[in-house]
């Protein structure tokens, strides 16, 4: 199995190569020709092929991979480190890699039944005196041609252009729009740059909030939930550490389950924890703040749990040679190294957590972000200015301040 | 039989020595890694053991198979007729209380001050609420106080550990295995990473635990001349087997290329 693996592997991750490359240029095709942003209301299919078409575009697609494969190392060749050469380790000749591409013709028709009879050197190799070698570690060699000149290098330079020129289609990129357009937003730029104050003490009597009300609301909602965040965070953090938890099966089974809980609350966004909790416990600050306390809950947790990874193994191992018990072990050996990095990190959440309630408020979060919104849907910008302005000041003097604290403890 | 706490205790017509290791054999699972192959030895009460050998020979994976930090794959060790290969995880606890390990690299809490580290080596005696508090019992401190006075680093007792250089680290080291009142005493490599003059002082601490406490040590020691002045009696351990066992004036240069290879010369530590 172990010789296979690179044969089938960089196989599969060429096949792989090639059919996204071809899977970008029908999507290219479909966006440029076919396509069009003015009409999409007419229906189109994906080009349509005959059935002998698809027969040309699927052999096509295996002679680029076994042509890739045969002139020097085909991309997934490279990345699974193994290059062909021939007798005593020198470099193939063109006659030796025009037999060996022919030969890999012979092996697919026979579904490479040569690879898995002989894994050692299979037929279309040995008989064009070849081998699949592993690829002697950077530097040793006497020179590598320098990437542009190799089957490797050509192909990930295509893979990167196919990426790109799809990611811009796909995500509608239109210079054009910025300029076009420009005027519509001037409105807005006007309103924003004379910010009204109106109601900075005063509330607003529509929302009944005011903007320091608002202010105040969202640092006791990222406080709460940065504090209540670290009190669940900090235990967790130790089951989700490998070299803490994960010594026995039961443990292991414990550190498992702690970090893909870290990693699925992680990934899911606030906002949309807050829309769950603004239907659970309804709209306001509450369901705002439970949104951020869940979500810090896993991002420090893993955090915490990666610093806790990071130890010093040795006063670990003097304790338990003390015969201290997990906790005093936890307490006395791991806590103290810790410490100042999980400081540092609350610190900087408490931070995000600021901003993030600013967000939540999207979807019935409170505070702050309520009075962005309602103005933003009024259309009122020079309200909008003055609270963005408020805020900005607010979140650059925590910053200065939550920045000046971790450089102290660190 | 039973013992007191129910340990297991073989019957009293067989007077055993202090600590007896059998056919202690590790093999590290990554790799399938033979560290130590049929070791056998005992000793007795008092005596200060030197194991020598390469690196990479089994002298630290053999100390921490004594007090199961690295679990023997077969083999049986007793100590005081106990047989601690058997002992569950709890009762291994309770032993190793009375075992003192050093560490080569110290294996101190940096940022904890140096009686912090030393109450540390009292842990396993406490209760553990009070320990998660910080809270030792006057007498605790008061011993270590006392055990970082025999190290003479009374002057040291608030000071961050990170303050402290390299001698005076082990020293503190040594005052928390003292803390466990050991009965015996395993060192790892405690002088490699001190300079030589500090290594003989720090080796000295060692020795007058041994001669004025009684306490068994058993010390893995790099360099020869360091094991002959020390050690009463010294094991050699060559790829994870002992290749030799016997006092230190046995140790001719015949058995030396034999333990160290045909290239090594002795070094002298003065």
């Amino acid at each position: 199995m172990k010789l296979l693996r690179p044969r089938l592997l960089s196989f599969a991750a060429d096949l792989f190569l090639w059919a996204y490359l071809l899977y970008s240029g029908f999507t290219l095709y479909y966006l440029e020709a076919l396509w069009s942003p003015w009409r999409p209301e007419e229906k189109l299919v994906w080009p349509a092929l005959s059935p002998w078409g698809w027969a040309v575009v699927v052999v096509g697609m295996v002679e680029a991979v076994l042509l890739t494969r045969s002139f020097g190392p085909s991309l997934g060749q490279r990345v699974l480190g193994v290059h062909l050469v021939g007798e005593g380790g020198r470099r193939p000749t063109f006659a030796q890699r025009l037999a060996y591409f022919g030969f890999s013709h012979l092996e697919i028709l026979v579904l490479g039944a040569g690879v898995w009879l002989n894994p050692q050197n299979p037929w279309h190799e040995r008989w064009a005196g070849l081998r699949l070698e592993p690829l002697p570690p950077l530097g040793s060699e006497a020179r590598r041609p320098p990437w542009y000149r190799t089957a490797y290098g050509l192909t990930a330079l295509l893979l990167i252009a196919a990426t790109l020129a799809v990611g811009w289609r796909l995500t509608e990129v239109d210079l054009q729009k910025l300029v076009r357009f420009a005027p519509k937003s001037l409105r807005i730029w006007r309103g924003l740059t004379n910010p009204s104050f109106e109601y900075l003490f005063r509330p607003d009597p529509r929302i009944k909030l005011s903007f320091l009300d608002g202010l105040v609301q969202s640092l006791y909602m990222a406080l709460l939930a940065t504090v209540a965040g670290i009190v669940v965070a900090f235990p967790l953090s130790f089951a989700g550490a490998r070299n803490i938890a994960a010594r026995s099966p039961f443990g292991w089974l414990l550190y498992s389950l702690t970090r893909g809980f870290f990693n699925v609350f992680r990934a899911v966004e606030s906002v949309f924890w807050a829309s769950i909790f603004a239907i659970w416990v309804g709209f306001g600050p509450f369901a705002g703040s439970m949104a951020l306390f869940i979500h810090t809950i896993a991002a420090l947790g893993k955090l915490f749990s990666e610093q806790v990874e990071h130890i010093d193994p040795g006063p670990v191992e003097a304790l338990t040679a003390t015969g201290a018990n997990l906790l005093q072990i936890l307490r006395y050996a791991v806590v103290p190294q810790v410490i100042p990095q999980f400081l540092a990190f609350s610190l900087y959440r408490w931070d995000i957590n600021l901003r993030m309630a600013t967000v939540v408020a999207l979807v019935g979060g409170g505070g702050i972000g309520q009075l962005l919104f309602e103005y933003k849907d009024d259309l009122q910008w020079n309200l909008v200015g003055g609270v963005i302005i408020l805020f900005m000041v607010t979140v650059w003097i925590m910053d200065y301040v939550s920045g000046w604290v971790r450089e102290k403890i660190v | 039989m039973r013992g007191r706490r129910g340990e297991r205790r073989l019957p009293p017509l067989f007077v055993m020595p202090h600590l007896v290791v059998e056919n202690l054999t590790k093999i590290y699972e990554r790799g399938k890694i033979r560290a130590l192959s049929n070791v056998n030895f005992s000793v007795e009460k008092g005596e200060f053991l030197v194991l020598i050998g390469l690196s990479g020979s089994g002298k630290s994976t053999l100390l921490r198979c004594i007090n199961r930090l690295v679990e023997p794959t077969s083999g049986r060790i007793f100590l005081n007729g106990v047989e601690l290969t058997k002992l569950s995880p709890r009762a291994m606890r309770k032993v190793r209380r009375r075992i003192g390990m050093v560490f080569q690299q110290f294996n101190l809490v940096k940022r904890a001050t140096v009686l912090q580290n030393v109450l540390a080596g009292r842990l396993g005696y406490n209760p553990t609420l009070p320990t998660l508090f910080g809270r030792f019992p006057k007498e605790d401190v008061r011993r270590a106080q006392e055990c970082l006075a025999r190290v003479g680093l009374l002057d040291k007792v608030y000071v961050r550990a990170d303050q402290l250089s390299g001698g005076q680290q082990q020293r503190v080291g040594i005052a928390r295995a003292l803390m466990q009142e050991p009965e015996l005493l395993l060192a790892d490599e405690p002088v490699s990473a001190l300079d030589p003059a500090t290594s003989h002082s720090v080796m000295q601490y060692i020795e007058q635990i041994n001669k004025e406490d009684g306490v068994t040590v058993i010390a893995s020691l790099h360099f020869l001349s360091l094991a002959r002045r020390y050690g009463q009696r010294i094991i050699a351990l060559k790829a994870g087997e002992k290749v030799f066992d016997g006092k230190p004036e046995e140790i001719d240069d015949r058995k030396f290329k034999e333990i160290y290879g045909e290239e090594a010369e002795e070094v002298e530590v003065r």
